[in-house]
């Protein structure tokens, strides 16, 4: 019998792509806050397509191929449209800064409260966790859309609807953790013209979202721990708060860069501002706006029950100070600051009718 | 046992804070920012960068400057605030930094060059100053007189 | 007429004197008072916190068969009348359900990782040129996988009801997973002497992001078909990992997908169970898939590179490193088929000749 030892089979293997690699010879280092985005945007990998040509979704910087399918039909194909000048940095910070909903909570410290109390909470909680609905569905929305020639804005983005979907969440488990329920929708998240969900254009859909929405649902984040009961309330509307936070200097840096990169917009991003600013105080998505529901709600809490509404009532007016007052820097930070001195915008007055 | 406010009392701080992950709590995280304390007539310089408090030192009013944003408050309010960490472990739901901005008209964050992007970064990084202070729980404490 | 002013007068004086607090204050209609379905809920949390699977109590954990709803009205919410309808068109439960989501949501969260910071990158050592270029590559053709699997699952994210809101708040982290993953392996790619391959031609990706028939044909490709071949490449990278740097991330690659695979396979159990032909239409769509998943595995790149890294290099690649591959491969086409039987789908019997040929070796 043959001892000869079973040789393995050759195969013929296809080395040409070896031939067709991109830009060689990266070696990208981790500084102090480790190897960030930025720290691999070098050589050409750090070239940002003032439009992309990207239709097959291949990975910026890589080989194209001349017979890859097309099938990225990518409407956000230009760099002005969507990119923002800390992108990265703001993706690695959502990607440092996350948290749990289940453990982070101290929901131990939930005790039974008022029914007027316990019923003002849970309609602001049915409030956010349908409004945090829009927050989710329409950046997810604009990710499939843009190229990933950007993908350092699309990666903002993910985080975002993470951070949304996170949320969701808690608003509603607090609804149904300390003897309530969730209460009446608002309604206010459906569709209307020119609202965030109809948007065709991205940064008409961030001026509204970023900018006018989270905005104003920041400031009543931050608010969160004065109207918040217990630890488990005012932890989770602070945490929620950073995470605004982050969402909103997405949409002011994004302005920031188009206001710079395409001035011939500049016209067109205030007519934005111009509807964004109608519904900051007047539509139904603003608890702190004109009474709706959920300010009525808002009004018990910050009073600390049904009996000090007034009270209550005195404190939104602060609130609703603040969020004109900051919606107004934001939007000067952004660069379209002529809009409060030339009588264009309504917040300035609105602002001093808080006082 | 540290005076506060001074440089030996920022940098004990610093160390409790640097030396235990478990005073960093969820929410937390890295964070890359300057700030400045502005605590009567006295000026502090803080960095944070990734999960540390890189440097924090006594400065200049030309130093606040170049800071993101300054936290200023009276003396009495930082008093409280220190106080009541002392007592508690960490701050009191009403003497975080976040409810004692919330509660003064014009809050105690400002951007040196007004600038709300800047001034928003005490939002974004608001836990992990929090915990800076409630850090100083570890740090025996008294009060300048 | 003397008496009539004095006392208007006598009134104003009244009024300049009295300070009424509530001026101002609009009167509280609390139209919204008493407005729920289920009241007195009280979820206590477990030894885990509190889930969002253990807020399923009572009518909150009611899960429709239909979501009429085209609003955003919280699942158990009171609705309101005239509110316009937004286009939400999944709305039958067995189009995108998976028992798992809300468990998948939470561990999601909690197995999170940064690769920033807790990649050991310090670990990368040069490598020979061939190999450099073959996990290059790799990384390459998995960004841009991950990058369909991103568009796909963001396509059909908003187009879900919220009746089903664990799914979606399931698919946010997947979304943020892939996220997370084009942004490893990029940094891979850029961080050891290397950079960026040639893209995928894209056929398998072609026929998930143009799969516009519904989610669970969109689930087919990217999870059956095609995502059941990643894990075995994953796995694979993962055992020939170069140094700490790759093995992690890889292996938390490979926890991230496992994870979508999970949603993957259960989705499509539960709509294999709960809709007429939903395992005939999965089979023709499969017949139709294979073909491209077949192209694709024929063609040289994927191959050669994991041949390549199986092999220590070109020359080993030839010999024991295809054979590796050719193992790998062959191994997908039986979890494939191991999972089309436990779905009702027979793939077997019309098996594509070329994944059969794979199975004979």
């Amino acid at each position: 019998m043959s001892e000869a030892t079973e040789m393995p089979r050759e195969h013929e293997i296809d080395t040409s792509w070896m031939d067709n690699m991109a830009e060689w010879g990266i070696t990208a280092k981790p500084g102090k806050r480790g190897l960030t985005l930025a720290d691999v945007q070098v050589g050409s990998y750090g070239d940002l397509p003032k439009v992309s040509d990207n239709m097959t979704g291949r990975p910026r910087g890589s080989t194209a191929r001349p017979e890859a399918y097309r099938v990225g039909a990518y409407q956000v194909h230009t760099l002005s449209e969507i990119w923002l000048e800390n992108a990265e940095y703001l993706y690695e910070e959502a990607l440092q800064r996350q948290w749990s909903s289940a453990t982070d909570i101290p929901w131990h410290t939930l005790k039974p409260l008022p029914d007027d109390v316990e019923e003002a909470e849970c309609l602001l909680c049915t409030f956010f966790n349908e409004v945090e609905f829009v927050a989710g569905d329409v950046p997810a929305r604009w990710i499939a859309r843009t190229t990933p020639d950007y993908l350092e804005a699309r990666n903002v983005l993910s985080a975002q609807v993470m951070d949304e979907a996170r949320h969701m969440d808690v608003f509603r488990k607090r609804a149904l953790a300390n003897g309530g329920g969730l209460m009446r929708m608002s309604g206010a998240t459906s569709g209307f013209v020119g609202s965030i969900d109809l948007a065709r254009d991205f940064t008409e859909m961030s001026t509204r979202l970023h900018i006018s929405g989270e905005g104003a649902v920041l400031t009543m984040f931050r608010m969160g721990e004065l109207f918040g009961q217990n630890d488990a309330e005012k932890t989770m509307y602070r945490l929620c708060a950073q995470d605004e936070a982050r969402h909103v200097a997405f949409g002011v840096m994004h302005l920031r860069c188009l206001g710079e990169t395409a001035p011939e917009r500049r016209e067109e991003i205030e007519c934005y501002l111009d509807e964004a600013e109608a519904q900051l105080m007047a539509g139904q998505q603003n608890p702190a706006g004109r009474q709706s529901e959920s300010s009525e709600a808002l009004a018990v809490l910050l009073g600390g029950g049904s009996e000090y509404y007034d009270e209550g009532h005195k404190k939104l007016l602060v609130i609703r100070r603040r969020q004109l007052k900051e919606y107004m820097k934001r939007v000067i930070s952004a660069g379209f600051a002529d809009r409060f001195e030339n009588g264009r915008s309504p917040v300035p007055a609105q602002y001093a009718a808080t006082a | 046992m540290e005076v506060f406010p001074s440089q030996e009392w920022f940098q004990k701080v610093q160390e409790a804070y640097n030396s235990d992950r478990e005073l960093h709590s969820g929410g937390g995280g890295a964070c890359d920012t300057t700030a400045g304390f502005s605590i009567g007539e006295n000026r502090y310089f803080i960095e944070f960068a990734g999960l540390d408090c890189s440097q924090v030192r006594q400065c200049s009013e030309e130093d606040l400057a170049t800071t993101d944003f300054v936290i200023e408050m009276p003396m009495e309010t930082w008093r409280s605030m220190l106080q009541d960490v002392q007592k508690n472990g960490k701050a009191s739901s009403n003497m975080t930094l976040n409810s004692i901005d919330l509660e003064l008209e014009e809050g105690i964050a400002f951007s040196p060059i007004d600038d709300q992007y800047k001034q928003d970064l005490f939002y974004r990084y608001n836990q992990n100053f929090q915990d800076f202070f409630d850090a100083s729980s570890r740090v025996q404490t008294t009060f300048e007189s | 007429m003397a008496d009539k002013l004095s006392s208007k007068a006598a009134s104003v004086d009244r009024e300049s004197k009295i300070v009424d607090p509530t001026k101002g204050v609009p009167e509280p209609k609390y139209d919204w008072r008493g407005l729920t379905n289920e009241w007195g809920v009280r979820v206590i949390p477990g030894p885990h916190g509190l889930r969002l699977g253990d807020i399923n109590v009572g009518s909150y954990g009611e899960v429709p068969d239909y979501w009429q709803d085209q609003t955003r009205r919280p699942r158990g919410s009171v609705g309101r009348p005239g509110i316009p309808p937004l286009p939400y068109s999944l709305r039958s439960k067995h189009e995108l359900w998976a028992e798992c989501s809300a468990d998948l949501y939470e561990e999601a969260i909690q197995r999170r990782w940064i690769p920033a910071t807790e990649v050991p990158w310090d670990s990368l050592k040069t490598l020979p040129d061939d190999i450099e270029k073959a996990v290059c590559q790799m990384c390459t053709e998995l960004s841009q996988s991950a990058n369909t699997e991103l568009e796909i699952i963001t396509y059909w994210q908003d187009r879900m009801s919220y009746g089903y809101f664990e799914v979606k708040q399931y698919l946010a982290t997947a979304t943020f997973d892939c996220a997370r993953q084009l942004e490893a392996l990029r940094k891979r790619a850029l961080s050891n002497g290397g950079g960026l391959g040639i893209e995928s031609r894209g056929r398998v990706n072609r026929i998930i992001l143009e799969s516009s028939g519904g989610w669970t044909e969109a689930v087919v490709y990217l999870y059956l078909l095609r995502g059941t071949y990643i894990t075995r490449l994953l796995t694979g990278l993962l055992s020939a990992a170069h140094n700490e740097a790759e093995a992690f991330i890889y292996s938390h690659m490979l926890e991230d997908h496992a994870r979508h695979l999970t949603y993957g396979y259960d989705h499509l159990e539960y709509a294999s169970t709960h809709h007429d032909d939903a395992s005939l239409i999965m089979g023709t769509l499969l017949a139709v898939g294979e073909a491209h998943m077949a192209a694709e595995l024929k063609e040289g790149v994927v191959s050669s590179a994991m041949a390549i890294i199986f092999g220590g290099g070109i020359k080993g690649a030839r010999t024991h490193g295809m054979e590796r591959y050719l193992v790998l491969v062959r191994d997908f086409i039986n979890d494939y088929l191991a999972i089309c039987r436990t779905l009702g789908i027979d793939r077997e019997k019309s098996l594509h000749p070329v994944f059969k040929r794979y199975l004979e070796g």
